[in-house]
């Protein structure tokens, strides 16, 4: 989006005129952050169908929430945490309601250690039984990734897939430096575990 | 929005460096892989986030076709401004032949009349 507000100063302005809820500024928001938070939203919740309702829902909150912007952090930042505290409260409300997540897990007949896997996913691979695998190994990393903690789930996505900064996590998740990086560690380290499990393969 | 919480046990904990690298490169791998399932095809996420503002909004909001286009509607301005040269063009030219050549006006300036102050 050629119009996105890349400095400061028309980021500031940028902001005034969304705060005075002004409809085309609103769209050209949208435009440019949608693909963004839809991806994130999709990666956090892992259903493709809730995703695109929340992202929707993402930009609602925003839009009426926009006033309480103070520029302490750079809008997409803001617009991230807006995202992420929906998408923790969207999952703690889901796991309450124990949907069927447990039997996409069950169908998965054979399974591969991991440290045969090496990384392979379907998009990786040619040969059909290769992408079988892949798919399973896929299958189960999501639901493993779905059956951390929100807040090791929202540090560990926002790190490792998202890729971004420790401070911009910091800010995003409004917690202590120490406090991310130990989430982050606990995460990875909850998911190997899990993964290993699932797998069938005994931990070291 | 800042509804986080600390969870109270949580230690200062090791950082990427202290994990195996190869491992954690292809533990990466492996969770971008399977949660980019999910976040492919972008959808419209613009028309929705309209439609809901302007539901919720009881019409104040994305009330009007203009404010929800996509794009700036160049050809109704384009067609609009056609139309408004084409009307004056028309005008003029029915008014033009109405209008006479011009004729000179002399100029006679009015007698003065002094009224004598009354006593």
């Amino acid at each position: 989006m050629s119009n996105t507000p890349t400095d400061e100063s028309s980021e500031r302005r940028f902001v005034e005129r969304l705060q005075n809820h002004d409809e085309r500024a609103f769209n050209e928001l949208v435009e440019a952050y949608g693909p963004r938070v839809f991806r994130l939203v999709a990666r956090m919740l892992g259903r493709h169908e809730e995703a695109e309702d929340m992202a929707q829902e993402v930009f609602v909150q925003v839009f009426k929430a926009i006033e309480q912007f103070r520029g302490d952090s750079k809008l997409s930042t803001w617009i991230y945490r807006v995202a992420t505290n929906m998408c923790k409260n969207r999952s703690k409300y889901l796991s309450r309601r124990h949907e069927d997540r447990q039997d996409a897990f069950d169908a998965i007949a054979e399974h591969q250690p991991l440290h045969q896997a090496k990384g392979v996913t379907s998009g990786q691979v040619n040969r059909p039984d290769d992408m079988v695998e892949g798919m399973q190994l896929e299958a189960i990393m999501r639901q493993c990734i779905a059956d951390l903690e929100p807040d090791f789930r929202e540090a560990l996505i926002l790190r490792d897939v998202e890729n971004l900064s420790y401070e911009e996590i910091i800010q995003i998740t409004c917690v202590a430096e120490g406090t991310v990086k130990s989430r982050i560690h606990r995460a990875r380290t909850l998911l190997k575990q899990r993964l290993s499990l699932a797998l069938g393969e005994n931990l070291p | 929005m800042t509804e986080h919480s600390q969870p109270p046990q949580e230690s200062t904990r090791p950082l990427d460096s202290e994990l195996d690298a190869t491992e954690l490169a292809r533990m990466q791998r492996l969770m971008r892989g399977a949660l980019d399932e999910t976040a492919t095809s972008s959808p419209d996420v613009l028309r929705g986030v309209q439609r809901k503002l302007r539901e919720r909004s009881g019409g104040k909001f994305y009330a009007d076709g203009w404010s929800t286009a996509r794009h700036a509607p160049i050809s109704t301005y384009l067609v609009t401004s056609l139309l408004m040269l084409a009307v004056m063009v028309f005008i003029y030219a029915v008014i033009h032949p109405l209008a006479g050549a011009p004729t000179m006006v002399r100029s006679i300036p009015v007698p003065v009349q002094v009224i004598a102050p009354r006593k």
